[in-house]
C-alpha cells in the first residue's frame, strides 16, 4: 500500500447513513480486498452461503477463491500459515466463528504471532487480522460464549480490539489492514450484529486515533469504562439515569482493551471521582482488574467511592435461559451498581429499569449461532 | 572461496559448521553463552545439501537446533556469535539467542523453540509465493519429533490440498529430546506423508554430504519447474544430548554403538587430510567472528522495549 492510502473512506462513504455491525464488517472486508490486492481472508464458513454471518458473503465469487477460501478445522496451521504468509507479503484476516474456537491456535499466537517481531530483534513483522465472535444468548453455553479478551492483551506484542459500534469497525479496520504493522486481534460480539448505529463522520469514533480508546458521553457523577456491548448498556443506563435520577455519567469505550488510553481514563476518574467498569468477560484477571490497576497505580486518591466491576459470574456460561440471565450484566444491575455508588448506600431508591436479559432486547437474535 | 570440486565445497561447508559448533563447546564453559544451545553436530552434511542449490530468495523455516541452517544459507558469522553472546550486534540484536536466529536477507526466516511451529509458516509463505507469484521455493526443515505434532500434519494436508510451493525436510534423528521414534510413532514417517497425496523421498545416508545433496537437489530442480510440494525424510545422527555441548552416552537412553557406527562413516571426522587442508582458514574465521561478538556492546535498557509491537 501507498502512504496515500487513506484510511478514512470508508466513514466518508457512509456518512449520514444508518448501517448494522454486520453491513460495517461486510464492508470493511469488501472494501479491504478491493482496494488492497494483498488481503486473503480466510476461515471456516467465509465462502459459504453464510458468508461468516453475512461478513464475507459472495466475497469469494467476487474476489475469487484464491482470495477468500474455506479452511480445514485446523485452527493452529490456519494461524501459522496466516503468520507465514503474513512474512512473505500477504495481508491475511484469519477469522473465527466463536473466540472459544481460537484457543485450537493459542500456541501460534502467543508462542510465535505475539513475538516473532521481538525474537528477531525487528527484522520481522507479521501484520494480520484475527477476527472472532463472541456468542452469547440463546444457549451458547460452555464453548459457544467466551470473552477471552484478557488472555491476548496479556501478552505483549498483540493488538486487541473490541468494536462496540459500526462506526469503529469503519474507523479502525482500514487502518489497521493498510496501514499498521502488527497483529490484531478483533473480537467483535454476535450479539450487535444487527445493531443499527447512525454513522456521523464527525463523531468521536471518526477522530484521527485509530486503536485507541473514545470517550462517547460526557458526565460529571461517575465513569463508565465499558467494553464492546457493554458499552451500549452503559449509554442506555446513562440515558435512564439521566432521566430518572437526574445522575450524569460519563462513559468511555474502551475499545483498545491491550492499550487503553490511560489519559483518558484518569481525566475522567479524576473529574468523576466515581469509576465502574463494565466488561463482557469474566472479572478477575481480567479487563475490570486491569482497568483498576491503572487508576491504583496513577491516582488512587482520585477515589471517592470503591469501584465496582461488572463481567460475567464466575462460572461456566449455563445453557438454560433462566441462568443465562443471571450470569451476563444487565441494564438493570449495571443501573443498580451506578446508582449505589454515586448514592454512595444500596437503598438508593431509584426505580429500576425492569428489563432483565439483554435478549430480551435484542429479540432479532434467533440463533442457531 | 573457491574449491577443485564440489565434494570439497559442500565438505569445507560442513567443516566450518562443525568447528564453529565447537567453538561453541569450548567457550561454553566460561558462561559467556548464557542461553541454551542445540547443537547441531552430527547433522551437518543434511544443512549442507539441503541448502547447497537455493537462491537467496528462496526461504527457509528451520527450528531451535537451527545453526547449521544459518550458516549454510551463508548467515554473518560475527553476527551469530554476537547473537548467541547476547549482545546489540547480533543478527536478533541479543532478543532471540541460538534458539530464535533470524536472517531475513539470507531467506532464513526465524526459528522457534516450538517443536513443529514454523511447519506452517513455511506453508503459509508458500501460499504467499504461488498468489503473488514470487519465483520461490519454500523450504519447512523439522526433526521426527515435530512429526508427533497435530499442526505438521495439518500443515502437510493444507500444502498438498492447494498444491504449493513447499519442500518438507525431516530430520530423522530418531530421537525427541531423549525418546525414541519407536516409542512415540505408529507410523513410518515418509511413508505417512505420502498419505496427504505429497511426492515422499527417503535419504538414508544423512552423514554422507554427496548424497545427501543427490537426494535433494533434484527435488530443488523440480521444484522450481513445478512449483508443487515435495516431501524428503533424512536419517541423521545426533551426537550431543538434546540441549548443551555434552554427550550423554550414559544416560542409557540410546545405543553407543549405533553413534559409533555412523561417526566411523563421517568424513567430518575421517576424512583428516581435507579437514587439515581448511581448518587453519577456519578457525581463523571463528576466532575473528568471536573477538567481534566479545567485543560488541550488550544491548541496553532502552532496547527492552522496543520492537515489541
Amino acid at each position: 500500500m501507498n502512504s496515500s492510502t487513506d484510511n478514512n473512506g470508508l466513514m466518508k462513504r457512509f456518512s449520514g447513513n444508518i448501517l448494522s455491525y454486520r453491513e460495517s464488517l461486510f464492508h470493511a472486508m469488501d472494501d479491504a480486498l478491493s482496494i488492497n490486492p494483498h488481503v486473503v481472508i480466510m476461515g471456516q464458513g467465509v465462502a459459504d452461503h453464510k458468508g461468516l454471518f453475512g461478513t464475507t458473503l459472495n466475497l469469494s465469487s467476487k474476489y475469487g477463491t484464491d482470495r477468500v477460501f474455506e479452511t480445514p478445522l485446523a485452527e493452529e496451521a490456519m494461524a501459522g500459515i496466516a503468520l507465514g504468509a503474513s512474512l512473505n507479503g500477504l495481508y491475511p484476516i484469519n477469522t473465527h466463528l466463536r473466540v472459544d474456537f481460537a484457543l485450537c491456535c493459542m500456541n501460534q499466537i502467543v508462542n510465535l504471532i505475539a513475538k516473532y517481531k521481538y525474537m528477531s530483534g525487528g527484522r520481522f513483522e507479521c501484520p494480520m487480522l484475527i477476527r472472532m465472535v463472541i456468542g452469547r444468548s440463546w444457549g451458547q453455553g460452555a464453548q459457544h460464549s467466551q470473552s477471552l479478551q484478557s488472555f491476548f492483551s496479556h501478552v505483549p506484542g498483540l493488538m486487541v480490539l473490541m468494536p462496540s459500534r459500526a462506526d469503529s469497525i469503519l474507523n479502525d479496520y482500514p487502518y489497521i489492514i493498510n496501514s499498521y504493522r502488527g497483529p490484531v486481534i478483533s473480537i467483535e460480539h454476535r450479539l450487535l450484529y444487527d445493531v443499527k448505529f447512525n454513522i456521523e463522520q464527525d463523531s468521536e469514533y471518526s477522530s484521527d486515533k485509530p486503536l485507541s480508546s473514545h470517550l462517547i458521553r460526557k458526565g460529571n457523577d461517575i465513569t463508565i469504562v465499558a467494553t464492546s456491548i457493554m458499552v451500549l448498556e452503559a449509554l442506555r443506563a446513562a440515558q435512564y439515569l439521566l432521566k430518572n435520577a437526574g445522575i450524569e455519567c460519563e462513559v468511555i469505550d474502551l475499545n483498545c482493551v491491550s492499550h487503553p488510553d490511560k489519559e483518558m481514563i484518569m481525566n475522567s476518574v479524576n473529574k468523576t471521582g466515581k469509576l465502574i467498569i463494565a466488561d463482557t468477560s469474566w472479572q478477575a484477571y481480567g479487563v475490570c482488574a486491569e482497568v483498576c490497576r491503572i487508576v491504583c497505580e496513577n491516582s488512587p486518591n482520585s477515589l471517592k467511592a470503591p469501584v465496582m466491576t461488572l463481567g460475567m459470574q464466575p462460572a461456566t456460561c449455563p445453557t438454560a435461559k433462566t441462568l443465562e440471565d443471571y450470569f451476563y450484566p444487565n441494564l438493570q444491575t449495571l443501573t443498580d451498581a451506578i446508582a449505589r455508588i454515586v448514592c454512595g448506600k444500596a437503598n438508593h431508591g431509584i426505580p429500576l429499569p425492569d428489563e432483565h436479559s439483554m435478549s430480551d432486547v435484542y429479540k432479532k437474535f434467533k440463533g442457531p449461532f | 572461496m573457491k574449491f577443485d570440486n564440489l565434494y570439497e565445497e559442500l565438505f569445507y561447508k560442513s567443516l566450518r559448521i562443525r568447528l564453529i559448533e565447537k567453538k561453541i563447546i569450548e567457550l561454553y564453559p566460561t558462561d559467556k553463552i548464557q542461553s541454551p544451545v542445540h547443537l547441531s553436530i552430527g547433522q551437518e552434511a543434511v544443512a549442507v545439501g539441503v541448502c547447497q542449490e537455493l537462491k537467496t530468495t528462496d526461504l527457509i523455516f528451520p527450528n531451535y537446533r537451527g545453526h547449521a541452517y544459518y550458516l549454510a544459507r551463508g548467515g554473518n558469522l560475527k553476527e551469530f556469535f554476537a547473537e548467541i553472546y547476547g549482545k546489540r550486534t547480533g543478527c536478533c540484536r541479543g532478543k532471540g539467542g541460538s534458539m530464535h536466529l533470524a536472517g531475513p536477507e539470507i531467506g532464513f526466516m526465524g526459528a522457534s523453540a516450538i517443536v513443529a511451529s514454523t511447519i506452517p509458516h513455511a506453508v503459509g509463505a508458500a501460499m504467499a509465493a504461488r498468489k503473488l507469484k514470487k519465483d520461490q521455493i519454500i523450504i519447512a526443515v523439522f526433526g521426527d519429533g515435530a512429526t508427533d505434532e497435530g499442526v505438521y500434519h495439518e500443515s502437510l494436508n493444507f500444502a498438498s490440498l492447494h498444491k504449493l510451493p513447499v519442500i518438507f525436510v525431516c530430520e530423522n534423528n530418531d530421537l525427541a529430546v531423549h525418546t525414541h521414534t519407536s516409542t512415540r510413532q505408529a507410523y513410518k514417517i515418509f511413508e505417512h506423508a505420502a498419505v496427504y497425496g505429497l511426492p515422499t523421498h527417503y535419504c538414508e545416508e544423512g552423514y554422507d554430504i554427496i548424497k545427501v545433496h543427490e537426494a535433494f537437489s533434484p527435488l530443488v530442480a523440480e521444484a522450481r519447474i513445478t512449483k508443487l510440494p515435495q516431501y524428503i525424510e533424512i536419517k541423521t545422527c545426533r551426537y550431543l544430548e538434546h540441549v548443551g555441548v555434552n554427550e550423554d552416552y550414559d544416560a542409557g537412553y540410546r545405543s553407543v554403538s549405533e553413534i559409533e557406527e555412523w561417526k566411523r562413516k563421517d568424513p567430518l571426522i575421517i576424512e583428516k587430510e581435507l579437514i587439515d587442508k581448511y581448518q587453519t582458514t577456519i578457525l581463523a574465521e571463528i576466532e575473528d567472528a568471536v573477538m567481534f561478538a566479545e567485543n560488541s556492546p550488550w544491548p541496553l535498557l532502552e532496547d527492552l522495549l522496543t520492537d515489541v509491537i
